[in-house]
C-alpha cells in the first residue's frame, strides 16, 4: 500500500493541481525565487567583475608581478618526440626520422637569415641588448637581435636537409625557455650549454660537436622584454651534433645550461636549466 | 510517512503474533486454584517440597530460572555499521575509484603519478578513523550501562525432600516449595501457601508504593492484585511467607515484561532520521553530479581514466568527510554537559530526542512524587489542618498549640509499631531510614517532626499490650502507661479505618475537652472524610480512652487474642491523611513544559483518585480544568449527559482502557489536553505510547519500575530513574535521571532543543565549504582552466579548518526562549532543509567560491597568466611533455614551474575559503538575531576563528609542505585576495537577517529561515 501512496505523492509533488503546484511551489513563487536568484547572481557577477577589474589594473602590462618561480629557466629540445623524451629512428629507415627533419624544418624557418634580416636588428655581439625606458616614457617596441639560421652551420639544415639523420649523426636543437628581464651569465660571461651522457653510457656518446660554437648563448639576445614590447625576438639557439655515438643501443644524455648566475634546478623539476632524453640509433650494418 | 509503515514490517509476522501475545495479560490461573491443585499440578508437596530427581528433572525441562539476556549486537557488527554507514559509502567507492584509477596508471605507464595511491589512502584512513572514533563514542555511552549491572548471585531457600536448602536462585524450578522471608528478594513466581505477616514490595511492578500484604487466599481474579501471588524479582518488606513456585526464568510476570521489552523494535531516534535525511540529501547530490559530470566528461572527449578521476573529485569535494564526527563531538558535548545536570545519557543521539519530544508520558511514584508516603492534613478540633509535605520542611507549620493536638500526636506516637533504624542521629529527620509499614512511618516522622523524640515518648508510656492490624478489625490498638507515675490507670490508643473507628467512639475531643458525639459532630466527621479522600489522601482515624482505675487496675492482665476489655466508648481524637506528596520541582517544570508546547500525560499503576489528586497537584490537570465526571458533578447531572469534548481533561482507569478501540483511543488523546492513566497495566501503558506514536507525536516515556520498561524501550526516549529505577528499566531507558527528578528532563528538553538547532548551524557552516570545493572542478572540466582546488585541500578543509569551527557552535548559546516554542514538527521541522541548502549552496557558498576563484585569478595573472589565456589552456598545462608553455607575457614554463603555480593556487583558493569562512561562522552563529545582539561570547568559536587561520598557515609556510601535500607558501598580498567577499557575506547576510526580523512570515523568512 505504501508503494502506491508514495507514487501518488510523487505525481503531485510533480505537479499539484489542486493548488497548482509544480515541484512543490506555484509559478509565481518559482518566478520570485527565479527573480531573486537573477538578481543575486547578477549582483555576485558584477562584484567579481570589478574585483577583477581592481586586479588587472594592479598588473604591469610588460612585466608579470612575480618571475621567483622562473629563477631557473627551463631547456627545452627540438625535435620534440611527443611525449616520450625519446628520439628513436633506424638510419636505413627514411619513414623513421624524416618526421624529426620535417619538425627541425619547421622549427627554424623564422630563423631563415633574409627573415632575420628583415626583421631584426643587428646587435652588437658579446654584450647586453639593453634598451631603458626613459622614465614614464616607454621606449616600445624595442628592437630583438638576430639570430640567422646559417650560425647553426652543418646543423641549419642548408647543407645537409636532414640534419644529420641520415648519417647516423643527428642535431638536436637546445633553447633555454624565454624569461622576461633574464640576464644570464655574470660579467658579460656567455652562458654555455654543455650535453653529456648519463653515467653508464659514458663511453656510447662518443663526440659531440656545438653550434655556436661551445654552444655559447651570445648575451646580445638579452634581455627578454616580453612579447608585446619586443614583438620579433628571436629565441637563441644551440645545436648539438652526434658525431660518432654508438648504434643500436640507448643512450641517455642530458644537457644543462651553465651560466653563474642561473641556480640549478630543483630536484623535483627535470627540464629547469636542463634537459634529458634519450637518443638510439638503430642500423641495420 | 513511511516510517510508520516501517514499523510493522509484514515479513515478520510470526513474531508479530508473539509480540501481540506478550501484550495481552497475564496468563496465571494458579491464584484460584486450591494450594493442593496446584501441588499436583506441579507434582510437588506442600510440606516436602520436590523430591531432589523431579526438580532436577523440571530443571532440564524448563531451564535455568533467569531471564535470557536481551540480544545484543556482535561489537563487530557495530563496529561495521559505523565503519560503512553514512557518507562512508560514498568515501569507500572514491577510494577504490582512487585505486582502481592507480592501479589502471601503473599499468599502462611506466612512472605512474602516486597521487591517486595516497589519495585512495587518504580517503580509506578518514572513513577508518571517523568510523573508528564514532564506535568508540558509542561504546564509551553504552558501557555506563554495565556499572549499573548487579552482579551478586541470588540465593533461595528451598525446601526439597523436606529439607530446608540454599539453593542458587537460577536453579529454583516450578513446583519447588521455598521460603522467603522480610529483606529477600522472591526467587521467582510463588503460590503463597502461608503467611505471617508477610509484606511485598510490588512497586517495580504495579507501581503502587505501598507494601502489599501476601496471603493464601485468593482476593481477586486478576493474579496482579490477588494476595496470594508474589512476583519474580520483588522484594519481601516484611514477615515471612512460603510458597509453591509456579512459574520460573521468562515464563515469570517480571519476564515476560522483560520479554516484551527486549523485543520490542524501537524506531530511529528523530535525530538518527534528520541525519539519514541529510545524508540521502548529500549523496544524492553527489552522485547526481558525479555521474552527470562522468558522463560529460566522456562526451567532451576525456578518457575513461580521466572521468574516473573527476568523478573521485566530485565525490570528495561533495561529501563533508568531518560533518558527522563533528555531529558526534557535539552530541557528546551536550551528553557531557546534561551528565552535569543530572541527565545521565546512554545512547547519544538521544541527547537529542527529549528536544523534539512533544508527549511525555510520565509515571507518576518516584518521578512525580516523592516515593515516600508523608502526613497531609489533620482534622481535629473540627478544622482541617495542612501538614508540611516538602521535603524541605520550607512549607507552612499548622497550629500545635491545641490540646488535641497534643492527644493525637500521643495517639499516633504510641499505636505506631514503626521505628527508626539504629545510628542515624545525624540524618535530617525526614531521610532517615524507618522499619516499618510506609504509613506508620509517615506518622512517626511527622509526630518526630514535630513533638520531638517519640522514642522518649514511647519509654515514658510503656505499652502493656497490642493487637496487630489486621483486615478483618481494620485497626490496631496498644495499651499503655500514662505518663504520670501517680496515675495508674491505662491509656488504650487505637488507629484505623476512620469509619470503624468512629463506630466504637462515643465522645469526641475538641479543644482538648471531651464532649458528647453528637449528630453535628459526626457529620463534620464525615464531610472531612470525604474531603480528604477526594483529595486522594489515606485517612486514619484515631481515637483514645483511659480505662478506668477500678476495672482495669495496675497489673491487669490484658488479654489481646480473646478481648478482655473496653474496644468501644472510646473518644475520637482526630483524623490524620497520608499521601506521597508531589516533588517540590515537579510543578514548576510541569509548567515548563507545558508552555514548551509539551503534552504531559500521567500514567500510573495506582489509584483513580491518588493520580488525579497528585496531577491536580503537580499541575497535570491545571486548576479550572474539569473531568467529565467533575462537570457532572458541578452540574448534578449523570456523567452520559455530559458532551465529552466540553472537557479538557479526563482520568482514564485501566479497566476501561481495555474496551477502548484504537480510534477511541486516538479520540482520547487527541481531544484531551490533560489526560491521566490510573490502574495501568505494562501492556496498557504500551499501548498508550503507542497511540501517541501513531498520532505523530515523539513520546518520552518516564518510569522506575519493570513494569514501565516496555513503555520506556517503545517511547522514542526512555527516560529512567537512576535511584529508584529497576535494572530492567534502565536497561531499556535511553537516558537516565541520577536525581530522579522530573525536573531534570526540562534541563534534557532544553539541551535538546538547543542541541538541534545548533547543529542546523554547524551543518549550514560546513555545508557552505562544499560549493567553493565543487565548483573548482567543474569549471576545470568545463572551461579547461587548470585546477583551482585539489582533492587533498579539499581534504584539509573539511577534515582541518571547518572542524573546530563548526564543533564550536555547539557551545552557541540560544537565541530566544527556547523553552516558549513549541516542539518541533518531525514531518515539517527538518534538521537540514531546502532553505538551508538554498542559504548554504546558493548564496553563500557561491559569494565563498568568487572569492576563491577571485585569489586563483590573481595567483595565476600575477605570475603571468592572465585569465583571458586560461580558458583551455588545460590540454597543454597538464602536458608533462610541453615544457616551454607560454605565458601572457611571452615567458616559457616548465611543467612542474607551472605545476607549482597552480599548487600555489590551491593553497591560495584553500586560504580564501578559510577567510570566507571566517565570516561564515560569524553569520553561522545566528540564525535570526544579529551577531551584535547575540554578541562574540562564545570563546570557543573565537578559539576557532584563530584555530583555523593558523592552521591555514601552518599548512601554508610550513617547510615540507610542498612535498608532503603540495602546498606551497602565499606572498602576505595573495591572503587579502577574499576579504572583501568575506565582508560581503557578513554584510549580506546581516541584511538578510535584519529584513527577516523587521518582515516576521515574510518572504525572505519563507525562503531563507532554515
Amino acid at each position: 500500500m505504501a508503494k502506491d501512496g508514495e507514487k501518488s505523492d510523487w505525481k503531485e509533488f510533480l505537479w499539484n493541481p489542486r493548488t497548482r503546484e509544480f515541484l512543490g511551489r506555484t509559478a509565481s513563487s518559482w518566478g520570485l525565487i527565479f527573480l531573486f536568484y537573477l538578481i543575486f547572481y547578477t549582483c555576485l557577477a558584477g562584484m567579481f567583475a570589478l574585483t577583477m577589474y581592481v586586479m588587472l589594473q594592479t598588473l604591469d602590462e610588460h612585466r608579470p608581478t612575480w618571475q621567483d618561480r622562473l629563477s631557473t629557466p627551463g631547456l627545452v629540445i627540438r625535435p620534440r618526440a611527443d611525449d616520450t623524451f625519446e628520439i628513436v629512428y633506424t638510419k636505413e629507415d627514411t619513414e623513421s626520422w624524416d618526421l624529426y627533419a620535417q619538425t627541425l624544418d619547421k622549427f627554424l624557418q623564422p630563423y631563415n637569415d633574409s627573415l632575420q634580416a628583415q626583421k631584426n636588428h643587428e646587435c652588437a655581439p658579446d654584450k647586453y641588448f639593453i634598451q631603458e625606458d626613459s622614465g614614464e616614457v616607454k621606449n616600445n617596441p624595442k628592437r630583438s637581435c638576430q639570430f640567422n639560421r646559417t650560425v647553426l652551420q652543418s646543423c641549419s639544415g642548408i647543407d645537409d636537409r636532414y640534419y644529420g639523420y641520415r648519417e647516423g649523426q643527428p642535431c638536436i636543437i637546445i633553447k633555454l625557455n624565454r624569461v622576461i628581464g633574464l640576464l644570464p651569465g655574470k660579467d658579460n660571461q656567455a652562458p654555455y650549454v654543455t650535453c653529456a651522457a648519463k653515467k653508464d653510457d659514458a663511453d656510447k656518446i662518443g663526440e659531440l660537436i656545438y653550434f655556436p660554437p661551445n654552444g655559447t648563448i651570445n648575451p646580445m639576445y638579452f634581455p627578454y622584454y616580453g612579447k608585446k614590447a619586443q614583438v620579433n625576438y628571436s629565441q637563441p639557439l644551440v645545436a648539438v651534433k652526434f658525431l660518432n655515438i654508438t648504434h643500436n643501443e640507448d643512450v641517455n644524455i642530458e644537457c644543462k645550461i651553465n651560466a653563474e648566475n642561473i641556480p640549478v634546478g630543483g630536484e623535483r623539476d627535470k627540464f629547469a636549466g636542463r634537459v634529458s632524453f634519450k637518443l638510439r640509433i638503430n642500423s641495420k650494418n | 510517512m513511511g516510517d510508520k509503515d516501517d514499523r510493522s514490517p509484514k515479513k515478520k509476522k510470526g513474531a508479530t503474533k508473539d509480540m501481540d501475545d506478550l501484550k495481552k495479560e497475564v496468563p496465571i490461573t494458579e491464584h484460584k486454584m486450591s494450594v493442593e491443585e496446584v501441588c499436583r499440578k506441579f507434582q510437588t508437596d506442600v510440606v516436602q517440597g520436590l523430591t531432589n530427581a523431579k526438580a532436577a528433572e523440571f530443571l532440564l525441562r524448563d531451564g535455568p530460572n533467569a531471564l535470557t539476556p536481551p540480544p545484543t549486537t556482535p561489537e563487530w557488527v557495530k563496529f561495521c555499521r559505523q565503519l560503512f554507514g553514512g557518507f562512508s559509502i560514498l568515501l569507500w567507492t572514491g577510494a577504490i575509484l582512487c585505486f582502481l584509477a592507480y592501479a589502471i596508471q601503473a599499468a599502462t605507464e611506466d612512472e605512474p603519478a602516486g597521487d591517486n595511491l595516497y589519495l585512495g589512502i587518504v580517503l580509506t584512513a578518514v572513513v577508518v578513523i571517523t568510523g573508528c572514533f564514532s564506535y568508540f563514542q558509542e561504546a564509551k555511552s553504552s558501557k555506563i550501562m554495565e556499572s549499573f549491572k548487579n552482579m551478586v548471585p541470588q540465593q533461595a531457600l528451598v525446601i526439597r525432600e523436606g529439607e530446608k536448602v540454599q539453593i542458587n536462585a537460577e536453579e529454583v524450578v516450578a513446583g519447588d516449595l521455598i521460603e522467603v522471608k522480610g529483606g529477600d528478594r522472591i526467587p521467582a513466581d510463588i503460590r503463597v501457601t502461608s503467611a505471617h505477616g508477610c509484606k511485598v514490595d510490588n512497586s517495580s511492578l504495579t507501581g503502587e508504593s505501598e507494601p502489599q500484604s501476601r496471603s493464601p487466599d485468593c482476593t481477586h481474579d486478576n493474579p496482579l492484585e490477588t494476595r496470594n501471588v508474589a512476583f519474580f524479582s520483588t522484594n519481601c518488606v516484611e514477615g515471612t511467607a512460603r510458597g509453591i513456585v509456579i512459574c520460573t526464568g521468562d515464563r515469570t510476570v517480571m519476564g515476560r515484561i522483560a520479554t516484551l521489552t527486549s523485543g520490542l523494535e524501537t524506531g530511529k531516534t528523530p535525530i538518527a532520521r534528520e541525519i539519514e535525511h541529510f545524508i540521502h540529501i548529500i549523496t544524492g547530490v553527489a552522485v547526481f553530479l558525479g555521474v552527470t559530470f562522468f558522463i560529460l566528461a566522456i562526451i567532451l572527449g576525456y578518457t575513461w581514466l580521466e572521468a574516473v578521476i573527476f568523478l573521485i573529485g566530485i565525490i570528495v569535494a561533495n561529501v563533508p568527510e568531518g560533518l558527522l564526527a563533528t555531529v558526534t563531538v557535539c552530541l557528546t558535548l551536550t551528553a557531557k554537559r546534561m551528565a552535569k545536570k543530572n541527565c545521565l545519557v546512554k545512547n547519544l543521539e538521544a541527547v537529542e530526542t527529549l528536544g523534539s519530544t512533544s508527549t511525555i508520558c510520565s509515571d507518576k511514584t518516584g518521578t512525580l512524587t516523592q516515593n515516600r508516603m508523608t502526613v497531609a492534613h489533620m482534622w481535629f478540633d473540627n478544622q482541617i489542618h495542612e501538614a508540611d509535605t516538602t521535603e524541605d520542611q520550607s512549607g507552612a507549620a499548622f497550629d500545635k498549640s491545641s490540646v488535641t493536638w497534643l492527644s493525637l500526636s500521643r495517639v499516633a506516637a504510641l499505636c505506631n509499631r514503626a521505628q527508626f533504624k539504629a545510628g542515624q542521629d545525624s540524618v535530617s529527620i525526614l531521610k532517615r531510614d524507618v522499619a516499618g509499614d510506609a504509613s506508620e512511618s509517615a506518622l512517626l516522622k511527622c509526630i518526630e517532626l514535630s513533638c520531638g523524640s517519640v522514642r522518649m515518648m514511647r519509654d515514658k508510656n510503656k505499652k502493656v499490650a497490642e493487637i496487630p492490624f489486621n483486615s478483618t478489625n481494620k485497626y490496631q490498638l496498644s495499651v499503655h502507661e500514662t505518663e504520670d507515675p501517680n496515675d495508674n490507670r491505662y491509656l488504650l490508643v487505637m488507629k484505623g479505618a476512620p469509619e470503624r473507628i468512629l463506630d466504637r467512639c462515643s465522645t469526641i475531643m475538641l479543644q482538648g475537652k471531651e464532649q458528647p458525639m453528637d449528630e453535628e459532630m459526626k457529620e463534620a466527621f464525615q464531610n472531612a472524610y470525604m474531603e480528604l479522600g477526594g483529595l486522594g489522601e489515606r485517612v486514619l482515624g484515631f481515637c483514645h480512652v483511659l480505662l478506668p482505675e477500678d476495672q482495669y487496675p495496675k497489673g491487669f492482665a490484658f488479654d489481646t487474642d480473646d478481648v478482655n476489655f473496653q474496644t468501644d466508648n472510646l473518644c475520637f481524637v482526630g483524623l490524620i491523611s497520608m499521601i506521597d506528596p508531589p516533588r517540590a520541582a515537579v510543578p514548576d517544570a510541569v509548567g515548563k513544559c507545558r508552555s514548551a508546547g509539551i503534552k504531559v500525560i500521567m500514567v500510573t499503576g495506582d489509584h483513580p483518585i491518588t493520580a488525579k489528586a497528585i496531577a491536580k497537584g503537580v499541575g497535570i490537570i491545571s486548576e479550572g480544568n474539569e473531568t467529565v465526571e467533575d462537570i457532572a458533578a458541578r452540574l448534578n447531572i449523570p456523567v452520559s449527559q455530559v458532551n465529552p469534548r466540553d472537557a479538557k481533561a479526563c482520568v482514564i482507569h485501566g479497566s476501561d482502557l481495555k474496551d477502548l478501540s484504537q480510534d477511541q483511543m486516538d479520540d482520547i488523546l487527541r481531544n484531551h489536553t490533560e489526560i491521566v492513566f490510573a490502574r495501568t497495566s505494562p501492556q496498557q501503558k504500551l499501548i498508550i505510547v503507542e497511540g501517541c506514536q501513531r498520532l505523530g507525536a515523539i513520546v518520552a516515556v518516564t518510569g522506575d519500575g519493570v513494569n514501565d520498561s516496555p513503555a520506556l524501550k517503545k517511547a522514542d526516549i526512555g527516560v529512567a530513574m537512576g535511584i529508584s529505577g529497576s535494572d530492567v528499566s534502565k536497561q531499556a531507558a535511553d537516558m537516565i535521571l541520577l536525581d530522579d527528578n522530573f525536573a531534570s528532563i526540562v534541563t534534557g528538553v532544553e539541551e535538546g532543543r538547543l542541541i538541534f538547532d545548533n547543529l542546523k548551524k554547524s551543518i549550514a557552516y560546513t555545508l557552505t565549504s562544499n560549493i567553493p570545493e565543487i565548483t573548482p572542478f567543474l569549471f576545470f572540466i568545463i572551461v579547461n582552466i587548470p585546477l583551482p582546488l585539489g582533492t587533498i585541500t579539499i581534504l584539509c578543509i573539511d577534515l582541518g579548518t571547518d572542524m573546530v569551527p563548526a564543533i564550536s557552535l555547539a557551545y552557541e548559546a540560544a537565541e530566544s526562549d527556547i523553552m516558549k516554542r513549541q516542539p518541533r514538527n518531525p514531518a515539517r521541522d527538518k534538521l537540514v532543509n531546502e532553505r538551508l541548502i538554498s542559504i548554504a549552496y546558493g548564496q553563500i557558498g557561491m559569494i565563498q567560491a568568487l572569492g576563491g576563484f577571485f585569489a586563483y585569478f590573481v595567483i595565476l595573472a600575477e605570475n603571468g597568466f592572465l585569465p583571458s589565456q586560461l580558458v583551455g589552456i588545460r590540454l597543454n598545462w597538464d602536458d608533462r611533455s610541453l615544457n616551454d608553455l607560454e605565458d601572457s607575457y611571452g615567458q616559457q614554463w616548465t611543467y612542474e614551474q607551472r605545476k607549482i603555480v597552480e599548487f600555489t593556487c590551491h593553497t591560495a583558493f584553500f586560504v580564501s575559503i578559510v577567510v570566507v569562512q571566517w565570516a561564515d561562522l560569524i553569520i553561522c552563529k545566528t540564525r535570526r538575531n544579529s551577531v551584535f545582539q547575540q554578541g562574540m561570547k562564545n570563546k570557543i568559536l573565537i578559539f576557532g576563528l584563530f584555530e583555523e587561520t593558523a592552521l591555514a598557515a601552518f599548512l601554508s609556510y610550513c617547510p615540507g609542505m610542498d612535498v608532503a601535500l603540495r602546498m606551497y607558501p602565499l606572498k602576505p598580498t595573495w591572503w587579502f585576495c577574499a576579504f572583501p567577499y568575506s565582508f560581503l557575506i557578513f554584510v549580506y547576510d546581516e541584511a538578510r537577517k535584519l529584513i527577516l526580523r523587521r518582515n516576521p512570515g515574510g518572504w525572505v523568512e519563507k525562503e531563507t529561515y532554515y
